[in-house]
């Protein structure tokens, strides 16, 4: 019993810890937005775009093939791209669930959907029905799931004959944050976003990111990763309903290519020791 | 090696932090614009401004 309460405790300051990273990873990712309203984008490092790792990815095929990068992303790119492998070299797809402005938008989209329609009264661990976010049938979930390294694929060969990065006009980081909504287009990016955030959590994520896409190998081979104590773990099964990715079975799955290495089962788990972060 | 989960979130951006610099100090800077239009009416740009030296 006391370890149980031992582990609670700990459990909420990781996710007060957790959303403060988010919140202050949208607040600055406005910010960036914002600031380059203003004229004379080349003296603060380029466009809005080059501010995003995924723009590393998008214009590296034609930077190795030509010597320069495409229009609105520039060497910065590759910089954040570099930070962002480093992180999953080292914790798997930790920056997905840790740092990204986009995943956190879903996040606290999906929350406001989900305290909008009761959900607030949701028991921690346990499978009470919500009206939203709801989750996608398990038949066609894996289909779905798929669509990401299909459109990172896209991405990349397109990037070898487009001036601008392929995903540009429909990006929805651009879409959110960087204020230049001018575009029919990127609007209805934008609400298809927030409607997509609030029905499903973690939509984009899931089934479109490619960044997502590119970070996911990693999970496999990083070594700072979520381990299964057997013995301990009752399979009570209060993890599966608080995964935001929609993992099935998660002690069986710690590794999975989808996780997101949140915490959100460890600090779930009632029985002390029975997820650990191991390094090594 | 256990890691404390509370620990978890320090090592993360720290790594973040160090590849970062790691990749500016190998001459990842913008050495050229990159830059666009931004396209935005003088009122925008006015109400940016305003926004931005207000806090």
């Amino acid at each position: 019993m006391n370890s149980k309460s031992t582990n609670l405790e700990k459990s909420k300051s990781s996710l007060k810890v957790r959303t403060i990273f988010q919140v202050l990873s949208l607040v600055g990712t406005f910010l960036i937005g914002l600031r380059h309203l203003m004229p004379g984008e080349s003296s603060r490092g380029g466009a809005f775009d080059s501010f995003c790792p995924l723009g590393g990815i998008e214009t590296l095929l034609p930077y190795l093939q030509t010597g320069q990068t495409l229009k609105t992303t520039n060497l910065l790119n590759f910089a954040l791209l570099i930070g962002v492998v480093g992180v999953s070299l080292l914790a798997g797809r930790a920056f997905c669930g840790w740092i990204c402005p986009v995943g956190a938008a879903q996040e606290f989209l999906a929350g406001l959907a989900s305290r909008l329609t009761g959900g607030n009264k949701k028991r921690r661990g346990k499978t009470d029905r919500l009206i939203l976010p709801i989750k996608i049938s398990q038949k066609f979930d894996p289909w779905l799931r798929s669509l990401k390294y299909l459109i990172l694929a896209v991405v990349i060969l397109a990037s070898t004959w487009t001036i601008y990065p392929p995903l540009r006009e429909i990006c929805p980081a651009r879409a959110l944050f960087s204020f230049q909504l001018s575009a029919p287009l990127l609007i209805s990016v934008l609400v298809v976003f927030i409607i997509t955030s609030m029905v499903n959590r973690l939509f984009w994520c899931k089934y479109l990111c490619p960044m997502g896409a590119a970070l996911a190998i990693f999970n496999k081979i990083s070594p700072m990763r979520l381990v299964l104590n057997q013995d301990s773990c009752t399979a009570c099964g209060r993890c599966d309903p608080e995964c935001p990715m929609d993992i099935q079975n998660v002690p069986e799955n710690l590794r999975s290519a989808e996780c997101i290495q949140c915490l959100e089962c460890l600090e779930t788990c009632t029985v002390h020791g029975s997820i650990q972060i191991q390094l090594g | 090696m256990k890691i404390k989960p509370d620990q978890y979130p320090l090592i993360v951006i720290a790594t973040l932090v160090i590849f970062t610099v790691l990749g500016l100090a190998l001459g990842f800077v913008p050495s050229r614009g990159g830059s666009e239009e931004h396209g935005l009416t003088p009122t925008q740009v006015e109400v940016a401004s305003v926004y931005l030296n207000n806090i």
